[in-house]
C-alpha cells in the first residue's frame, strides 16, 4: 500500500516536474501568416533549428533539425523533420493568455554510433500559461527511431521583474527543468537564464548547474 | 435669416454625426506579448481601410485609425481579432488620435 502511494506521489512529482519545464518554453507558433526561426542550443546535449509558417493561429508547418549528444553512452542522433504544430486549445483570460500546443514530424536520424540512417518520428505538446509578470510552461518531446527512444521533458517558470508593453523590451529570468530519457542525460538538469525579447526578436541565454550554455535566439516576421 | 441659420446648423450637425470617427478602439483579451500585439498589428494593416495601428498590451487596446472617409465595420474586426486568435470584448469609436493615445500610454508609465 505504501509502495502505491509512493508510486503514485513519484508519478505526480515528475508530472509536475514536466509541466513546469514548458512554462518558458517559445511557442511553435507566433501568429496567423507568421514565420519563425528558432535555433536552441542545450547545454551540448540538444541542439536544434526550426522553420515554422503558420497558415493561420491554429497550425504552422516547417521543417527541424535535432542534434542530440548523449552526456553518458557519447550516442549522437542527428535527425531531420518535416513537422506540423497544432494549437488545439487557447484560453484568452483578462489579463492572461493559456495554451495547449501538440505537434508531430516524420524524417530520418542519423545514428552516430553505427553510421545508419534510419525513419524517425517525433510527437509532443506543450501547456504554457502567461501574464505579463509570470509565465509558466510544460513541455514534452519524444522522439522515435528503431535505434533509440528519447523523451524531453522541459519545465519553465519565469518572472518578469516589470510589466513590458509592445514598444518596450521585455526582460524575463527564468528557471529551467530538463530531464531526458535514454541515456542522454542522467538525472534532471537545471538552468538559470535570462530571455529578452522586443517586437520580433526574442534572445535567451544561461548556464545550467554544470556552467554549459543553454541558449535560444528565435524571430518572428 | 434665423431660420436659414437653424437649418445650416443642423446641416452641419447631420453632417459631423454622419461622418466615420477616425479612430476605433478594441479591448481585446488574451493580450499579454509583444508576439501576439505583432500579429494583431500585421493582420490589421493588410485592410485597406487602415491608416495606423497602435497597441498597447497595458490597457489591453488596439487602436486602429482609419483612411479618411473610411471605416472597418465591427463585424469585421472581431473576425480579424478572432482569426489573428484573440476575443474582442469591446468596440468603440472615438475622435481620440492615435498620438494622443500613444502619449497618454506613455504618459502613463
Amino acid at each position: 500500500m505504501s509502495l502505491n502511494i509512493r508510486r503514485v506521489a513519484q508519478a505526480i512529482a515528475s508530472i509536475a516536474t514536466c509541466a513546469v519545464a514548458v512554462a518558458a518554453q517559445a511557442k511553435p507558433i507566433a501568429f496567423a501568416h507568421g514565420t519563425t526561426v528558432m535555433g536552441e542550443y542545450g547545454a551540448g546535449t540538444m541542439t536544434e533549428v526550426q522553420a515554422f509558417y503558420a497558415p493561420t493561429f491554429r497550425y504552422s508547418l516547417g521543417v527541424s533539425h535535432l542534434t542530440l549528444d548523449g552526456a553518458i553512452e557519447r550516442a549522437t542522433r542527428d535527425v531531420s523533420y518535416v513537422r506540423a504544430n497544432y494549437l488545439p486549445k487557447r484560453w484568452n483570460l483578462e489579463s492572461a493568455q493559456a495554451n495547449v500546443f501538440v505537434w508531430g514530424g516524420v524524417g530520418r536520424a542519423h545514428i552516430g554510433e553505427t553510421s545508419d540512417d534510419q525513419f524517425a518520428w517525433n510527437v509532443g505538446g506543450q501547456f504554457d500559461y502567461e501574464t505579463r509578470r509570470v509565465y509558466a510552461s510544460l513541455r514534452t518531446d519524444l522522439h522515435e527511431a528503431s535505434a533509440y527512444s528519447h523523451r524531453i521533458d522541459t519545465l519553465q517558470l519565469g518572472v518578469a521583474p516589470y510589466e513590458h508593453d509592445y514598444q518596450t523590451l521585455a526582460v524575463w529570468v527564468v528557471i529551467q527543468a530538463r530531464q531526458y530519457t535514454g541515456e542522454l542525460f542522467r538525472g534532471t538538469e537545471y538552468a538559470a537564464l535570462l530571455r529578452l525579447f522586443k517586437r520580433n526578436a526574442w534572445l535567451e541565454a544561461g548556464a545550467t548547474q554544470d556552467g554549459k550554455l543553454q541558449a535560444m535566439l528565435m524571430f518572428n516576421f | 435669416m434665423i431660420s436659414q441659420r437653424i437649418v445650416l446648423l443642423l446641416l452641419a450637425v447631420l453632417a459631423a454625426s454622419g461622418a466615420h470617427a477616425a479612430t476605433i478602439e478594441l479591448t481585446v483579451n488574451g493580450l499579454v506579448c509583444g508576439f501576439c500585439a505583432q500579429g494583431i498589428e500585421k493582420t490589421l494593416r493588410r485592410n485597406a481601410a487602415t491608416d495606423d495601428v497602435f497597441v498597447s498590451l497595458e490597457n489591453r487596446l488596439v487602436a486602429v485609425a482609419t483612411k479618411p472617409d473610411a471605416d472597418i465595420p465591427d463585424d469585421i474586426l472581431r473576425k480579424a481579432l478572432k482569426d489573428a486568435g484573440y476575443d474582442v470584448k469591446a468596440i468603440a469609436r472615438t475622435q481620440r488620435s492615435l498620438q494622443s493615445l500613444r502619449e497618454q500610454v506613455k504618459a502613463k508609465k
